[in-house]
């Protein structure tokens, strides 16, 4: 009896050791060959590639690994990169046209040579097929388009723009892609095109993918010299991008853990917290305690609707904002680990230095009219205090206080409110808060669970304001109908992310959409300008930017002119910007961009994300030239993807 | 609140114009033009046709195509762990309610009323971290291997139950336990009725008692049950397919409802429909095979 149970345990560990060993869903190639990306996107069940036509997704390696256009600028470094273009793009006189040159030499993965016809190709024929992401706008404003040459594309506009270029240029996430002409012209309608299989013009090519929508596999081009990245940085390292969707955290942190997920997409502080523990080699920005990455280009913010009572009182707001003690708030809501976002932008490590940085005296002088008397409501020692109380808890704080949380926020001055709200009839009785009108002052905070730190932001608030004497109540809801009651006006307050920021100093295409022009009733859906801001000082400065170069120094006083408008207006309540906890596993792959080496974003949904790749170094050697076992010795439980690590 | 897709299209980062031209465009494609009265006869018209237009949040492809990709997956799944569920828990628990006064027929029964209450994504979660992590013998993601082609070859089969069997098991181990719990109650009932005491007084054979008439009669509503499970089928294992990011249709149905994707909800809502209706048409077909006291004379 005894010889049998030991057969059974001897057949049990076999078949357990066997199974371990195919265990993985990985595609059978060297893991030190491979580098394995979350799916921003999730599940995206599709097989059409033609992302031109409108709400495709793209960042699930489509536009990081398959497309390429004219230029990229990456938000971090604030680096402009001639991609496809050989150099920046050059304006006539009064911006009505725009001559573009293209690199020589490069080629689509089938062999044929990219040039200037396929640039022409991608704005005629989304103007003469309406109905394409970027129709609309080639067709407002390009009056022709033609080659020069192979290599000289010129634009005539119909109306003076100079900021053109920017529908070529990924300033965040993507761009309008550059088609190719060969296969487009041979299809009869190009809006019900496939593109399947996708022709590339980045350094990949689509090996394979799930139909269910799970996983792409790429594959580094033979000819990678011949593409605008191979020609700028050098060689993509990894052969082979693999973006898969794992499911929910829980499973990717257990698949970083196994090193079998090198970058996950903004986990949750607690996932991380799990995560680091359990591998060594996971990393997110800074080595030490905030760790998180704080250069995302959006910035969150208590939104109103500002055309419903009494949000559309400039008191009022700024009564609810001093009403706050954001240091309780990013201590309590989010264990200190937030950047601090005094003005309405992102402050993202480019935007501190154009400007946070140049408007922390203006900020520290600003004053606002409480009764008789002007109060100042910034404090500027609050990244200090943070760091102070990291200190005490135990955390390195190994940088200065305002280059992790900022240069500070609005001082917790509840007594100042309360005279704010009084002075436009507010009533406070029995320590609770009432409307002119009589009826008490309830608001409810709408929220976006699956983006937790906009939950984590409405419910440390409503703290805030329960505790000055609001009767608040947070109302969480699934994306669809977060987004659409944004669009619709349908929310008292919300907490959003309507702040942003790129990499250029140029702020006009991203703040264009304040002007008063975008604003529509409630309930009517706004592209722009959700919380229906209308002010006129704000428009015209908008209208002044609009006329101006993006390389005019005037547009710098401008910019800050508006923010300046935004702080005394008080339209929406900036808070912090959007952290996220974008893990790496440097297990495989070392090199990816940190707060010590911030060479480039590690936005890896971006289309810049295909730049990043050279620099990227591998640190593994296959299993089977392994000779001897180090300490460090790690064994992946893939054996074709086994490393060991030096 | 009744999402709309298009309005909420504005959390795209493109500047104000080109994202009004979007929404016009978006509006066109999705079919959202015109009043809702108008909308609503065309998606009828439509619906006549088979054609649920497309799926919102996988847009351009249309919603037949994403139903009928994933729910081979669902099928194969969840009407297997079903089935097993099914014989495993009606088998014990017959038995055990049988036998309810042994010592291990109680035991058997503390167990069920243990797991029948787990949740499936805790369960769900317990066997990824046990199996796809501390020992991670089966893979915790996806239909089959990367790089693997679908076929009847012998590997992919092997490939395709490795896939399936975590997320197979935790439905089965919560089921069984349903299962098992519900037929132990039927045949407690059934062993005291006076045809059982009679048979029992005649000297007929146990196993003939236990088979014979007591799993036999107290099998009735379970068959019923089951039928209503295989109907729901269409409505997937909805955590277990997220937890185990399976591609079948409880994922796709998730994906749906958190994207706002309303054609994708009709089409998975109106096939969830017309299953559990005939599933209910068929048990009620074949219900005179299993109880001789509704046939037709």
């Amino acid at each position: 009896m005894k010889k049998f149970w030991r057969v059974l345990l001897f057949v049990a560990l076999i078949g357990m050791l066997t199974l371990t060993l195919t265990a993985q869903v990985l595609p059978k190639v060297p893991r030190g060959d491979l580098l394995i990306v979350d799916a921003l996107h999730g599940r995206l069940a599709k097989t059409d590639f033609n992302i031109w036509k409108p709400a495709t997704q793209a960042g699930n390696g489509i536009q990081q690994a398959l497309m390429d256009t004219l230029w990229y600028v990456d938000p971090t470094s604030g680096e402009w990169i001639n991609a496809l273009a050989a150099e920046p793009p050059i304006y006539n006189e009064d911006a009505t046209v725009m001559t573009v040159k293209l690199r020589q030499g490069i080629y689509w993965s089938d062999g044929v040579e990219f040039t200037a016809d396929d640039v022409v190709f991608t704005v005629k024929v989304q103007i003469e097929n309406p109905g394409f992401n970027y129709s609309g706008p080639f067709s407002t404003y390009v009056k022709d388009v033609y080659a020069k040459d192979k290599y000289t594309v010129v634009f005539e506009l119909k109306k003076p723009y100079p900021r053109f270029h920017n529908f070529f240029n990924v300033l965040i996430y993507g761009a309008c892609y550059i088609m190719p002409k060969h296969i487009f012209e041979k299809v009869e309608d190009p809006l019900k095109f496939d593109f399947n299989p996708p022709v590339s013009l980045g350094p990949y090519v689509l090996k394979d993918y799930d139909k269910a929508g799970y996983w792409w596999f790429f594959e580094r081009r033979e000819d990678w010299q011949r593409t605008s990245v191979g020609m700028v940085y050098g060689r993509p390292k990894p052969k082979y991008l693999l973006f898969i969707y794992y499911g929910p955290e829980e499973k990717k942190v257990l698949a970083q853990a196994q090193h079998q997920l090198d970058c996950i997409f903004d986990l949750t502080p607690e996932a991380w917290d799990v995560l680091r523990k359990r591998n060594k080699y996971s990393m997110v920005w800074y080595e030490d305690f905030p760790w998180a990455w704080m250069d995302d280009v959006a910035a969150r913010g208590l939104c109103f609707n500002l055309t419903k009572f009494p949000y559309n009182i400039k008191q009022v707001r700024w009564a609810l904002t001093l009403a706050i003690d954001i240091k309780d708030v990013i201590i309590s809501g989010f264990n200190g680990i937030e950047r601090l976002a005094p003005l309405h932008e992102a402050p993202t490590t480019a935007f501190m230095k154009y400007f946070d940085k140049p408007l922390k005296e203006w900020l520290e002088d600003f004053t606002i009219q409480v009764g008789d008397e002007q109060f100042k409501p910034f404090d500027p020692t609050i990244p200090e205090q943070i760091a102070e109380w990291a200190k005490d808890q135990g955390y390195n704080v190994t940088m200065a206080p305002e280059d992790i949380w900022g240069i500070g926020w609005w001082k917790y001055a509840p007594d100042v409110a309360e005279k704010l709200l009084k002075e436009v009839g507010f009533t406070k009785k029995d320590g609770k808060w009432y409307l002119p009108n009589g009826e008490p002052w309830k608001i409810t905070l709408v929220g976006l669970p699956a983006e937790i730190d906009s939950a984590r932001l409405a419910f440390a608030v409503a703290d805030q304001w329960r505790k000055f004497g609001i009767e608040t109540s947070v109302e969480t809801v699934e994306a669809g109908v977060f987004w659409t009651r944004w669009s619709l006006g349908d929310f008292d307050v919300g907490s959003y992310w309507p702040a942003s920021a790129s990499g250029i100093a140029d702020i006009w295409p991203l703040y264009q959409g304040w002007h008063k022009r975008y604003v529509v009733p409630t309930g009517q859906a706004a592209s722009s300008n959700q919380i229906r801001w209308t002010n006129n000082i704000a428009s015209d400065i908008i209208d002044k930017m609009a006329t101006l170069k993006p390389d005019d120094p005037r547009l710098m006083e401008l910019s800050r002119d508006l923010f300046k408008v935004f702080v005394e207006e008080m339209p929406y309540i900036c808070t912090v910007i959007n952290k996220k906890f974008n893990a790496y596993d440097q297990y495989v792959w070392t090199n990816f961009p940190s707060a010590k080496n911030p060479y480039m974003s590690t936005a890896w949904w971006w289309g810049t994300f295909k730049f990043l790749l050279p620099f990227l170094n591998f640190y593994c050697t296959p299993f089977h030239t392994t000779r001897s076992r180090s300490d460090d010795y790690k064994q992946s439980s893939v054996l074709w993807c086994t490393v060991s690590r030096r | 609140m009744t999402i709309n897709r298009v309005a909420s299209y504005g959390a795209q980062y493109l500047d104000a114009e080109t994202l009004e031209h979007l929404k016009q465009t978006l509006t066109d494609l999705y079919g959202l033009k015109g009043s809702v009265f108008e909308q609503y006869v065309k998606f009828w018209s439509r619906l006549l046709h088979g054609d649920f237009g497309p799926s919102l949040a996988m847009f351009p492809t249309p919603v037949m195509e994403v139903i009928s990709t994933s729910i081979p997956w669902t099928l194969g799944l969840l009407v297997m762990s079903v089935f097993i569920a099914w014989l495993i828990g009606n088998f014990i628990g017959g038995i055990a309610g049988y036998f309810s006064e042994k010592r291990w027929a109680k035991v058997l029964s503390v167990i069920a009323a243990t797991i029948y209450p787990i949740p499936y994504y805790f369960m769900a979660l317990i066997l990824i971290i046990v199996f796809g992590y501390l020992i991670p013998v089966f893979p915790i993601i996806g239909g089959f291997s990367i790089g693997m082609q679908p076929s009847f070859s012998f590997s992919f089969i092997v490939d395709l139950i490795k896939h399936a069997f975590l997320p197979s098991l935790s439905l089965i181990i919560v089921g069984t336990g349903w299962w098992f719990l519900s037929m132990k109650a039927l045949s407690s009932t059934t062993k005291s009725e006076d045809y059982v005491q009679y048979a029992e007084a005649a000297g007929i054979p146990q196993s003939k008692i236990l088979f014979g008439y007591v799993m036999k009669n107290s099998m009735l509503p379970q068959f019923t049950n089951l039928a209503l499970s295989l109907g729901g089928v269409f409505n997937g294992a909805l955590v277990t397919e997220y937890f185990f990011a399976y591609p079948g249709i409880g994922q796709t149905l998730y994906m749906a409802v958190t994207n706002g994707d309303f054609n994708l909800m009709m089409g998975i809502s109106v096939f969830s429909i017309f299953a559990i209706a005939s599933a209910a048409l068929v048990i009620d077909l074949l219900y005179p095979l299993i109880d001789p006291r509704v046939r037709y004379r």
